[in-house]
């Protein structure tokens, strides 16, 4: 496809689903496409005022690590959450236009967008002497804090096909001095300072690798949550604030041990793709130590410890039409993803996506993902069902996360 | 913006005794009118409006304002009675950074522990003069049918 064509496509699109802001439609294609920054694009990136890259736990779409922005906004206070591309994969292109960063596609300008501010905590030290950066990252109005950046998944293999956190921990070891386990106190010092920057955010947010260790597996990782809540918890003079994990899925018992030891308010395990087959084809570890039938029964049980709207699970969309094994159809898939999507809004569950971007460091890293016809009609069915459903999703929207096209319609639900 | 009216506008948000109205409308076209207390103009001729909750009914029909292209009503009316009506456009959501910053001091300056979700930038189109003297003389010029008979009896 030339860039002519993805620049109509788009238009095409926007014409289609009159009911879909254009600025969603554009998100997802950039999502979709991924991002080229030009020079001059670079060249105002000032990192007293920029988040620039740093402490990502996934890689980038062009396999480099080199400083570029973190992300972008749109007018709307969308984030797109994107990864630089070779300009060979005819992504979008950033350049500037009257010296503000623009959307380009075709050489045409798009749209204006903003680089991603800088928190007033970046560049300064921990007392250990550490980068904050490199512990704790910011998006708009979140926190961001990776405890524990290795999968035991990969142990044996059985890592999930679409993800190169353990890639991305060597290089990142190597060229930017992460660790792989900061200290719970050290997290808890860096929190405390960005948290003097009034406004700057309104929730705190952790994921980590899955840990199957424990005496019931995952209760290392468990563990490794509750040592850092409870040092973040001695920042706030109420039990619980705004904070969810993105973690594995856990048992009651973990469940009830994470919720009431910490001041967590809302709970995301990843299923990662709404089909047993592919579940067990694209998320092996998963499927060996908890199984597909018993993650999403974990998510329902989820739901009365957090309460309705504040569990979820996300999807790495696209993933599920990945040759040989995936559906044959993106009508197919759609219909299937949905189906399974609204036995779990049924119970509680919210779920939302991301778009699937094709890594090289990746099992499926050479092969394409979905349209952006595909990726919009998604949105508008899991968005839907929270409607249905009556699911709020505050927790994991535009503000708190920014990477779900779904949940950035979900911004004018009523409740 | 036109100019003639810039120094009238910035002088009516500027002084404490002006209301200040933001009206949009609802998906279905129901009117939404509140007051905006920190209403005002910034440096580049856009209104700034700070809104305090995020899920305030405002703050939605604003994002829908912006997303698809529609326009939301000012109304500012002085003590004196001058009253003007801005029509305009929802062009930025502000959630983050330096100009976020600055409002969400001011406002917890002003009101103690409070919040600031989002500051709305929008964009003037339109100015219509709604102050009642002058368009007494102007209905009454243009449209001497409009007048009751009581008020030009000697």
């Amino acid at each position: 496809m030339t860039k002519g064509e993805d620049a109509e496509h788009l238009n095409d699109i926007v014409a289609k689903y009159p009911e879909v802001p254009r600025l969603i439609i554009l998100k997802t294609d950039v999502q979709r496409r991924g991002v080229f920054y030009t020079d001059a694009a670079v060249s105002v990136l000032d990192e007293k005022k920029h988040s620039i890259t740093g402490t990502h736990i996934f890689g980038t779409r062009d396999g480099k690590i080199a400083p570029r922005p973190e992300s972008l906004l749109l007018r709307d206070g969308t984030s797109i959450i994107t990864t630089p591309t070779a300009i060979e994969d005819n992504p979008y292109v950033v350049d500037l236009l009257d010296g503000q960063p623009f959307l380009y596609d075709g050489g045409e300008p798009i749209e204006e967008v903003d680089y991603w501010p800088a928190p007033a905590f970046y560049g300064k030290l921990a007392r250990s002497g550490i980068l904050m950066q490199k512990i704790v990252s910011a998006r708009p109005q979140r926190l961001v804090i990776n405890p524990h950046r290795y999968c035991t998944f990969w142990k044996n293999g059985n890592g999930c096909t679409f993800c190169d956190i353990v890639a991305q921990i060597k290089k990142g070891k190597k060229d930017l001095q992460i660790q792989a386990r900061p200290k719970a106190e050290e997290i808890a010092e860096i929190v405390a300072e960005a948290l003097k920057e009034p406004g700057r955010y309104s929730a705190i947010f952790l994921t980590s690798g899955s840990v199957i260790n424990g005496t019931e597996p995952f209760d290392e990782e468990i563990d490794i949550y509750i040592e850092v809540f409870q040092e973040l918890g001695k920042l706030f003079r109420t039990k619980k604030f705004p904070s969810q994990i993105i973690g594995t899925a856990y048992s009651e018992a973990q469940l009830e041990r994470l919720y009431r030891q910490t001041g967590l308010m809302s709970y995301t395990a990843d299923i990662e793709v709404l089909n047993e087959d592919l579940f067990n084809i694209h998320c092996p570890g998963k499927a060996e130590w908890i199984g597909y039938k018993e993650w999403k029964r974990r998510l329902v049980k989820a739901v009365d410890i957090f309460g309705r709207g504040f569990v979820n699970t996300g999807l790495v969309a696209g993933i599920e039409l990945t040759s040989p094994h995936g559906f044959k159809t993106e009508d197919e898939a759609l219909k299937k993803t949905l189906e399974e999507a609204e036995d779990l809004a049924s119970q509680g569950v919210s779920t939302v996506y991301i778009v699937w971007s094709p890594r090289p460091d990746t099992v499926i890293g050479n092969q394409k993902n979905a349209s952006l016809d595909y990726y919009i009609r998604l949105a508008k069915g899991l968005h839907e069902l929270r409607v249905t459903y009556k699911l709020p999703i505050m927790f994991d929207d535009y503000r708190h996360c920014g990477n779900h096209p779904d949940t950035d319609l979900s911004r004018l639900l009523p409740f | 913006m036109p100019l003639t009216f810039q120094p009238i506008i910035r002088e009516l948000l500027d002084d404490t005794g002006t209301t200040k109205i933001v009206a949009t409308t609802t998906e279905d076209g129901s009117p939404y009118a509140v007051t905006s207390p920190f209403l005002h103009l910034n440096h580049d001729g856009f209104f700034v409006h700070l809104e305090l909750l995020e899920t305030s009914i405002t703050n939605r029909n604003l994002l829908r304002d912006l997303w698809f292209d529609r326009k939301a009503a000012i109304n500012l009316t002085g003590k004196d009675g001058r009253s003007f009506l801005v029509k305009g456009v929802p062009v930025k959501a502000i959630i983050s950074g330096p100009v976020f910053s600055e409002y969400y001091n001011k406002v917890q300056q002003a009101l103690g522990d409070s919040d600031l979700s989002t500051v709305w930038l929008i964009k003037p189109v339109e100015i219509i003069n709604e102050t009642y003297s002058e368009r007494k003389i102007e209905e009454e010029s243009q449209y001497p049918f409009s007048v009751h008979l009581d008020r030009l009896v000697n």
